[in-house]
């Protein structure tokens, strides 16, 4: 098992560093200058070289990305003399525009688009397992299609419509809701949740249609399994052979996919944010594309990367853990 | 001064501008009299009376500041928020609605400073008893140190006048490595010398700049001063989440009595930062709660000018000024086909501007440019245009030019606009194409728009731009945008046309050495004409600013210096009980 953890844990810093060398030669080959948008309109060449200079970027780019790698294990100085910038480890980069690390800033987003992830999360689990099992124990009948029917026409609907739909709905024309304004958890938490329950179930919406009908198919399959008709003949009561040995076996490519849409979330989910004004790492990297602001675009891709990466390895632990020929 | 990024959705904005179309020409805007297109309350008329002290004054916003730091504060309207609020600046503009607005008055300084030696040396007295938010006393060499500040190159994307102006800045890297100018002296705490390189007649507008503010050396922070300008004016910053919040609560020692401009009614202003623009729009249209003590920081959005402009009291809620820029279609220069001045001469009577005036939100938020100096610079009213004719082109004059080209077949040329232009771009489209113009639309994101058109080697045939004036002096117009001198090649943001004439160059080293203002005004708009005869970009629109205000916001309009944003000099609330509690 040690071993299997150690070649994961090197496959993940393989793919991370490979995420990494990309994202920086794609940025290096755009267009946008950040040393021109930070010198400003009227900046001089002269000027222009002295910005680019301070901000590292005359450097080759096998240079920098040296020095950025250097930096993410121990920090590293940004410039010299009293004009130098410390960015502590784990350093991202440094966020011109802000004014700080991009660490800080990412350490800054992170716990709002971690609110609005687990969140959400919990609430599309909720709604699509449940639609998903209740669809799959009636096969074929009413409530399966009416269940099933209203999962793909939710699905259908692009979150940006959901988003303005809901906020026209139950903000503008009922007054049920405020306009979303993010209040941290620890400041108020009933503020915390009733600001975040519209993209909550935005997010929710879009995501338990695919949960239901992922758990619908994946139950129906598990359910016409020899070993549930085993357990049937066993005389096992109904519930107990749904839910101990249905359901346990059926979520297994349900929580394979709520790593990964987990992960992907918790690196911020742009669109949601900027819709509902939601300042998490979504947001922040949208603001950053406005700006030109590389390095915190940078830092958000590697978070999201990261997030992506990490929820992958923590299923196939589980799955290592549980199934000894994975390991091999 | 700031580049406008541009994300106005094409068909809310056809669509408004179908709403709007009034039976009315839309031939230039002129200040003289009322106007009947203006959306909004009328110029002159502040919004909600005379405030009340008190209260808190929520700010509704899309974004974070670009630069708090006032070297580096040159994007409106936090240039406005940031010398009106947090800290003053040397000169300053007077805080009225209407043309008074473009009047300065002496701020930090005894008068409007007293020049010599021809104008190339400026001498002000600072006002005695100023300072800080820590009652430390505000002293001429904090003014110094903060203009040499700009010109170190972590604290670029500030105003660059003192770099034009001063005189031995070559090599200059700002002070932080010890060095300082010798063009600036500080004979005493109260007195401050500029010594310029040539006559600059303006330089009393020049210092309403914020690079002409003070930072005292023993607050330097570098890059991360952006976070926490130090206090000179009414507020200080109590707390700033970057593109979250910003709280800002009075500056106990900030003296009223030495300050002829700043009211700071609110005891309170939070910036909310973030929000989606149209939630903005129906938050503040709505005034529920605390959105009714709201201003909105960014333009009303297109889609939201329909439910407001039918509805009298909301209406009257609504600023809608002059911008003072003036938009328009660079053409390149630099190579074929707009290398050619008689092809550049046909697209004056080519384009059609009324087509972009209803692609651009429709007449109540544009008038027809006829000139590249918006009318705030040339007394209030539209320069004489050199290419007359209908706002709606003149397709017989711009054939007779192309075959005077050689192309009376048209020719294939490119234009690149960001996403949100693209209703716009299709516009110009069909308008050249009644002349056999066969224009290829290219969109890029509005991230990356400058960028491209910017990187001179790869720029388009075409591209829409603008460009708006520090202050009033077409000195902070024409150089920016027509001196060849200013080309660079990549982030080329000023002369998008590419445009390299020596003997307008020449003119425009003459003019800015003019002593007399006047003087130079007037040989400034010549010069506009002169420019125009060679036609390197098409003046098409002159744009308002849409600002909506809630229901308990007084003292609110949009002041003609800010480009129409809100003086936050005197803004605040009708009733400041209504935000207790």
């Amino acid at each position: 098992m040690i071993a299997y953890l150690v070649r994961r844990l090197l496959g993940v810093a393989g793919v991370l560093l490979a995420i990494c060398a990309v994202t920086f030669v794609i940025f290096y080959l755009l267009p946008a200058d950040p040393a021109s948008a930070a010198c400003g309109k009227t900046c001089s060449p002269e000027r222009l070289a002295e910005v680019r200079h301070f901000m590292g970027l005359d450097q080759p780019v096998w240079r920098q990305f040296g020095d950025y790698l250097v930096g993410i294990f121990a920090g590293r100085e940004l410039g010299s003399g009293p004009h130098a910038l410390q960015c502590g480890f784990p350093c991202l980069g440094y966020s011109y525009e802000n004014a700080l690390p991009v660490w800080d800033l990412l350490m800054d987003r992170l716990p709002v688009s971690v609110s609005l992830a687990f969140g959400a999360a919990g609430l599309w689990l909720v709604l699509g397992l449940s639609a998903g099992v209740t669809a799959a124990l009636r096969k074929g009948g009413l409530l399966d299609r009416t269940l099933m029917v209203g999962a793909v026409a939710t699905a259908s609907l692009p979150v940006y419509f959901t988003a303005v739909m809901l906020l026209y709905g139950l903000v503008r024309l009922t007054g049920l809701l405020p306009y979303p304004a993010y209040v941290p958890l620890t400041d108020d938490p009933v503020a915390w949740a009733v600001n975040l329950l519209l993209p909550w179930i935005a997010l929710a919406l879009l995501y338990a249609a695919m949960y239901a009908r992922q758990s619908r198919s994946s139950m129906i399959e598990t359910m016409a399994q020899p070993y549930i008709r085993t357990a049937r003949a066993k005389g096992l009561p109904a519930r107990t052979v749904v839910v101990k040995h249905g359901l346990r076996s059926a979520m297994m490519p349900v929580l394979t996919l709520f790593g990964m849409d987990l992960g992907a979330l918790l690196a911020g989910a742009v669109i949601t944010e900027s819709i509902f004004g939601i300042p998490g790492v979504g947001r922040l990297f949208y603001d950053a594309l406005q700006r030109s602001d590389q390095p915190v675009v940078l830092g958000v891709t590697l978070l999201a990367a990261f997030f992506i990466v990490a929820a992958n390895v923590v299923i196939d632990l589980l799955y290592a853990a549980v199934d000894p020929r994975v390991r091999n | 001064m700031s580049r406008r990024t541009r994300a106005l959705s094409a068909s809310l904005s056809t669509s408004l501008a179908l709403a709007l179309l009034a039976a009315c020409s839309t031939q230039g805007g002129d200040e003289r009299g009322p106007d009947k297109r203006q959306p909004g309350v009328a110029t002159g008329t502040v919004i909600g009376g005379t405030p009340k002290r008190g209260g808190t004054l929520t700010v509704l916003s899309n974004q974070d500041f670009a630069h708090l730091d006032p070297a580096r504060n040159w994007v409106m309207p936090t240039m406005d928020f940031g010398t009106r609020l947090i800290y003053r600046t040397l000169t300053t503009f007077r805080a009225a609605p209407g043309k008074k607005g473009s009047e300065i008055v002496p701020d930090l300084a005894t008068d409007l400073g007293r020049s010599s030696d021809g104008g190339r040396t400026w001498t002000f007295t600072l006002k005695p008893g100023l300072v800080y938010e820590d009652g430390t006393p505000i002293r001429a060499r904090d003014i110094k140190y903060n203009v040499e500040r700009s010109f170190a190159p972590d604290l670029a994307g500030g105003p660059d006048y003192a770099q034009r102006y001063l005189a031995g800045t070559e090599g200059y890297a700002g002070p932080l490595d010890g060095e300082h100018l010798d063009s600036i002296r500080t004979p005493d705490d109260r007195t401050i010398v500029f010594s310029l390189r040539r006559p600059v007649a303006e330089f009393s507008y020049t210092v309403t700049l914020p690079t002409f503010s003070p930072v005292p050396e023993s607050r330097e922070k570098g890059v991360q001063y952006d976070l926490r300008p130090f206090s000179s004016g009414p507020y200080r910053i109590e707390s700033y989440a970057r593109g979250k919040k910003l709280v800002l609560g009075r500056n106990p020692h900030w003296d009223a009595a030495s300050d002829p401009v700043r009211k700071a009614y609110p005891d309170r202003i939070v910036v909310i930062q973030g929000l989606k623009g149209g939630q903005i729009d129906d938050r503040i249209i709505e005034s529920a709660g605390a959105d009714a003590s709201a201003v909105e920081w960014s333009d009303l959005q297109p889609s939201s000018v329909a439910k407001v402009l039918p509805k009298p009291e909301i209406r009257q809620r609504l600023s809608a000024e002059r911008t003072g820029c003036t938009d328009m279609l660079a053409l390149n220069t630099s190579r074929a086909p707009f290398d050619d001045p008689k092809l550049r001469q046909a697209m004056q009577y080519a384009v059609d501007k009324e087509a972009q005036v209803t692609a651009n939100g429709g007449p109540a938020l544009n008038d027809v440019a006829t000139a590249y100096l918006p009318p705030s610079l040339t007394g209030g009213r539209p320069a004489d245009p050199v290419h007359d004719g209908p706002a709606t082109g003149d397709v017989t004059k711009a054939e007779k030019l192309l075959a005077e080209a050689g192309k009376a077949d048209g020719f294939d040329t490119t234009i690149t606009v960001s996403t949100g232009d693209k209703t716009r771009a299709e516009a110009l489209q069909q308008s050249l194409d009644r002349v056999g113009i066969r224009l290829r639309i290219e969109t890029v994101d509005p991230s990356v728009y400058y960028d491209t058109i910017g990187d001179t080697a790869n720029a388009p045939d075409m591209a829409i731009s603008g460009w708006c004036p520090d202050y009033p002096s077409a000195a902070t117009f024409l150089p920016f945008v027509f001196d060849g001198r200013t080309i660079k090649p990549k982030g080329n943001q000023g002369n998008v046309s590419q445009f390299r004439d020596k003997a307008v160059e020449k003119r425009m080293d003459e003019i800015a050495a003019m002593p007399d203002a006047t003087a130079a005004n007037e040989a400034w708009t010549a010069l506009d004409q002169e420019i125009q005869r060679t036609s390197p970009a098409i003046p098409l629109l002159w744009e308002r600013k849409p600002l909506l205000v809630g229901d308990n916001i007084a003292g609110a309009f949009g002041h003609p210096s800010w480009t129409g944003q809100f003086d936050f000099a005197v803004i605040g609330l009708k009733d400041p009980s209504r935000t207790r509690g």
